[in-house]
């Protein structure tokens, strides 16, 4: 048994918060706004200088661990660019991939890339280029759709398996980051002659948050793990990681925001761009709900695994 | 990053399972309930687990342990929780009185009480709280005066598990002439059928002879029998309720009947109501967290930085998960469930028996609310 991180990926996710931070942290999604062009110019080429083209998270635990942290650090700062999905570009091929619901086909900055990898939810892959039709500029600033090109396929399990536990560890980052950004405004903000932080109905909201967020933090590293360790036989698991992330987003978003006051709904906050920015992957393909049903009906087929499920939950594999 | 408990883990929780499918009635419930033969069957599978080196298997060796891996307890920790802690009292005994007195006790001491344990032979009540000291547990009022080269205790302690059973107390009492309320509080280890205490069982949801009032009157301790400096007992209760709160694996019970009931419902699965699908699946992404979370604990404790807030956090999640599984469970087979009798109860009234059980969860060893507090000092500091 052995909970840690690799050092790889810690040392990855170090140099990666570091090179986010220089770029100016959540400033670079709010100058994306205004100027799309530096999610190519600054973010694309500060993800080639790490080396994000060359990590394969399907290689082995430790790269997906990599993997896993570049998509938490970058979901800490809502980095403006496709990060799930380019990091699960093939090697040497760079397509990014996306996992869609029923049409509209839609990205989260679909129009940088000409070519997408789709894998939809009916269990079919194929082709996609970006329409050029943009979502909404408060709440879907860069989501575009996307148009199927060719034929499809049956989609590879271990793909979406990837896409939706790497989702999870996005979205980790951003309530990790949301958490971080509430506790350091309640603590300074003195209201009653005293900070926030002095209330106990705030401590004991920051103490659930902080559950919410340590607990979805172990099951995003085990879910990688699993994902990697056992490629093909890990949906459930995938799932699993996949909803608990998107209630702990809106539980802890929402704490965090609330938390601000009416700072929080500012621009000129930071809680207020992680709130808008994050919004599409809380909903694309799917949301909270769909994505229960989908883990449920993944449990009935392929087994969730627990210190208690019987072998014949898991394909006929031994526990 | 590993999650295998590997082959001596799994090893080992097979052989567990195969020593209480073979010792172990198929409705036992664990040791409170209304049959009094389960009582003497927690104290045969404690020996004999005992015999086998399983019931202290982290301790070290040279206290009548193997010298085992944490990770090792936490299989046993698991196994016996899931399966109604056929322990019985002794759980607290390997989890914290052990430990508590390996880390503060003296020789004398340490001889007198750790093969004891190891043997399973000696059974430990907690003496905490107070009427008036709760939550508020640095607030307790029991006096420990002066006497001679010993001491004279005079106080009441409440909701006192196994106290009608138990050989020992591990008792906090405060010494005169302290100023701050964490000063003075000294830990006494005292045996209970010494004269001037008395105990009184409390009738509760959780089962005869479990929660007891304990009064001690003007009872005789001697300077052997104070555990650490005396005056400095706070240090040692936070730790002995750290190595507590992650000491009972309540999730694991939750994986067994969530597994149990899920085989009972193969084949029906449509039949549950939309929202109640959706409820078990967040039950079994819960019981998940949970055991992560309390294993997070169990990887900080063999490296040797065991921590208040990671506990705290544990706790929490663990509690809620236990609380929210029994409602789950109950859903499922609605009013059915309120059934006790083991014959016609689902599942012999395992379901009720844990329902009941998780209702305390969330106040035994430290209320959510104190462990919300713990957390939220460790990441707002002070205030």
């Amino acid at each position: 048994m052995d909970l840690a991180l690799p050092p790889v990926a810690d040392e990855f996710a170090a140099a990666a918060e570091r090179a986010v931070v220089g770029m100016g942290g959540v400033e670079v999604a709010r100058r994306a706004e205004a100027d799309p062009t530096i999610r190519t110019t600054e973010v694309q080429a500060m993800l080639e200088a790490l080396g994000v083209p060359d990590i394969d998270p399907r290689a082995d635990v430790d790269s997906a661990a990599v993997a896993g942290e570049l998509c938490r650090i970058a979901g800490r700062h809502v980095l403006p660019f496709p990060i799930v999905g380019y990091v699960m570009a093939r090697p040497g091929e760079g397509v990014p991939a996306v996992l869609a619901s029923a049409p509209p086909l839609r990205a989260e900055h679909g129009d940088l890339f000409d070519q997408w990898v789709v894998h939809d939810l009916s269990g079919d892959v194929g082709a996609a280029t970006p329409s050029g039709q943009r979502m909404g500029d408060r709440l879907a600033p860069f989501t575009t759709d996307l148009v199927r090109q060719g034929p499809s396929r049956p989609s590879d399990l271990v793909e979406v398996q990837y896409l939706y536990v790497l989702w999870a560890s996005y979205l980790l980052g951003v309530v990790e980051r949301a958490l971080e950004l509430a506790i350091g405004h309640v603590k300074d903000r003195v209201q009653f002659g005293r900070p926030l932080a002095a209330l106990q109905s705030v401590k004991f909201q920051v103490a659930d948050a902080t559950v919410a967020v340590d607990g979805l933090r172990e099951l995003v590293r085990f879910t990688l793990w699993r994902v990697a360790s056992d490629p093909g036989h890990a949906l459930a698991d995938a799932l699993a990681a996949r909803l608990q992330s998107l209630e702990a987003a809106q539980s802890v978003l929402r704490l965090a925001q609330q938390l601000h006051g009416a700072a929080g709904l500012c621009d000129e906050y930071d809680i207020s761009i992680l709130v808008r920015h994050v919004q599409p992957a809380l909903r694309l393909p799917i949301d909270a709900d769909a994505t229960s049903d989908l883990f449920f009906e993944a449990t009935r087929i392929h087994g969730f695994e627990s210190l208690f499920s019987s072998p014949s939950d898991h394909d006929g594999r031994a526990r | 990053m590993d999650y295998e408990f590997g082959q001596e883990g799994d090893q080992l929780r097979s052989d567990l399972r195969e020593l209480i499918a073979d010792r172990l009635p198929p409705d036992f419930l664990g040791a409170f309930t209304d049959e009094p033969g389960d009582l003497a069957i927690t104290q045969r599978f404690c020996k004999e687990l005992a015999a086998r080196g399983l019931l202290t298997l982290s301790w070290p060796e040279e206290f009548g342990g193997l010298g085992g891996s944490l990770w090792m307890q936490t299989v046993v920790r698991e196994e016996m929780w899931a399966h109604h802690e056929p322990r019985g009292a002794q759980y607290m005994g390997v989890n914290w009185v052990g430990p508590s007195i390996m880390e503060f006790g003296t020789a004398g001491q340490k001889a007198l009480h750790l093969p004891a344990l190891a043997a399973g032979e000696e059974i430990w009540c907690q003496g905490f709280s107070e009427p008036d000291a709760g939550s508020d547990l640095s607030a307790l009022s029991t006096r420990a005066d002066r006497d001679g080269d010993g001491w004279r205790i005079s106080g009441q302690k409440i909701w006192t598990s196994y106290a009608t059973m138990a050989d020992y107390c591990f008792l906090a009492g405060r010494v005169a002439g302290s100023g701050d309320k964490h000063d003075g509080i000294t830990l006494f280890l005292i045996p209970m059928d010494r004269a001037g205490i008395e105990v009184r069982p409390i009738k509760s949801m959780l089962g005869p002879h479990h929660l007891n009032e304990c009064f001690f009157d003007n009872v005789w301790a001697g300077p052997d029998e104070v555990l650490g400096p005396v005056g400095q007992g706070w240090k040692i209760i936070r730790r002995t309720l750290a190595y507590e709160r992650v000491g009972v694996a309540r999730y694991a019970r939750c994986d067994r009947l969530l597994a149990l009931v899920g085989r009972e419902l193969e084949g029906t699965w449509d039949s549950l109501a939309p929202a109640l699908r959706a409820r078990w699946s967040r039950a079994l992404i819960k019981v998940r967290v949970a055991r992560l979370l309390a294993y997070r604990c169990v990887a900080a404790q063999a490296r040797g930085e065991p921590s208040d807030a990671l506990a705290s956090v544990a706790r929490v999640a663990v509690t809620q998960c236990d609380q929210e599984v029994a409602e789950t469970l109950f859903q499922v087979f609605g009013h059915q469930s309120l059934a006790g009798a083991r014959s016609e109860a689902p599942l012999h009234g395992a379901l009720e028996d844990h329902w009941r059980y998780a209702q305390a969860s969330t106040v035994a060893s430290g209320t959510i609310e104190i462990q919300r507090s713990l957390i939220a000092r460790s990441v707002l500091g002070p205030s």
